[in-house]
């Protein structure tokens, strides 16, 4: 709601203008969300063992398809890019590479998003990326 | 509880997940993925009683890191008492219950009740 000048949570969402570290909140959000809904469904999926070979079977069919399999991929990437995101995140919260307290002097660099943490987010996405592409191969390859 | 408190539950139930996790998706790997998924391999899994009370582990960190994500997400959209006091017993609740439902495969599935 734009309201006196305040852009609410419409601006709070917005990706663009504030690097990638805003990206890096959206995604670890929506990644989190995702693998809650995967991990829901999961528990339900692996309670059809309790119908027996048929139930199981039935269930399997389902979810070892391609769609099922090109889903998986994107859990796993969910997975890794939640991890090592947040990693990154655990270690800025204790103190680690956020960079030493200093005067705030013009263009005010905030020094928590510096070098080290723009790399994590990057290999964080690189690293899901290629998490996703070994899941594929071993989902497809077989 | 203190906020503090759980972000430090929040954490910690993150790295025991990832670790156990970690063991669960190699087992899937190391076996074979299709054949891991194969229901007399599914039975021996369940069976295996180190391997069910990990399974048990992992539901219970990963449920309680995801439900309390969750609310800190739906804490963020928006705050007010009632709201707040909502959303915290409504995971709370969701929690409980999945842990209960995933509990009860685990247990009914290691005794050979399937």
């Amino acid at each position: 709601m734009a309201r006196d000048g305040r852009k609410g949570i419409g601006g709070m969402a917005d990706p663009r203008r504030y690097g990638i570290e805003r990206v890096a909140y959206w995604l670890m959000r929506l990644s989190g969300l995702g693998l809650l809904a995967y991990f829901v469904a999961h528990i339900y999926e692996t309670s059809n063992i309790l119908r027996g070979r048929v139930g199981w079977d039935e269930i399997l069919h389902m979810t070892q398809t391609t769609e099922g399999h090109i889903v998986l991929a994107l859990v796993i990437g969910m997975c890794v890019f939640h991890t090592v995101n947040g990693i990154r995140v655990m270690l800025g919260h204790g103190g680690v590479g956020v960079g030493r307290p200093a005067r705030p002097d013009y263009p005010y660099n905030p020094a928590s998003q510096n070098y080290r943490h723009k790399i994590g987010i990057y290999s964080a996405i690189i690293l899901a990326a290629v998490a996703m592409m070994y899941g594929l191969a071993v989902m497809f390859g077989e | 509880m203190r906020e503090s408190t759980i972000m430090k539950i929040h954490y910690g139930t993150a790295i025991a997940a990832v670790a156990l996790v970690a063991v669960h998706v190699l087992m899937r790997v190391t076996q074979g993925f299709a054949e891991s998924l194969e229901y007399e391999s599914v039975l021996a899994n369940y069976r295996f009683v180190p391997y069910a009370i990990m399974l048990e582990l992992i539901l219970i960190l990963l449920s309680v890191h995801g439900f309390n994500g969750l609310r800190v997400i739906l804490l963020e959209l928006r705050q007010g008492r009632l709201y707040e006091k909502s959303v915290s017993y409504g995971c709370m609740a969701a929690m409980v219950g999945l842990i209960a439902y995933g509990s009860r495969t685990i247990i009914l599935t290691n005794m050979g009740l399937t």
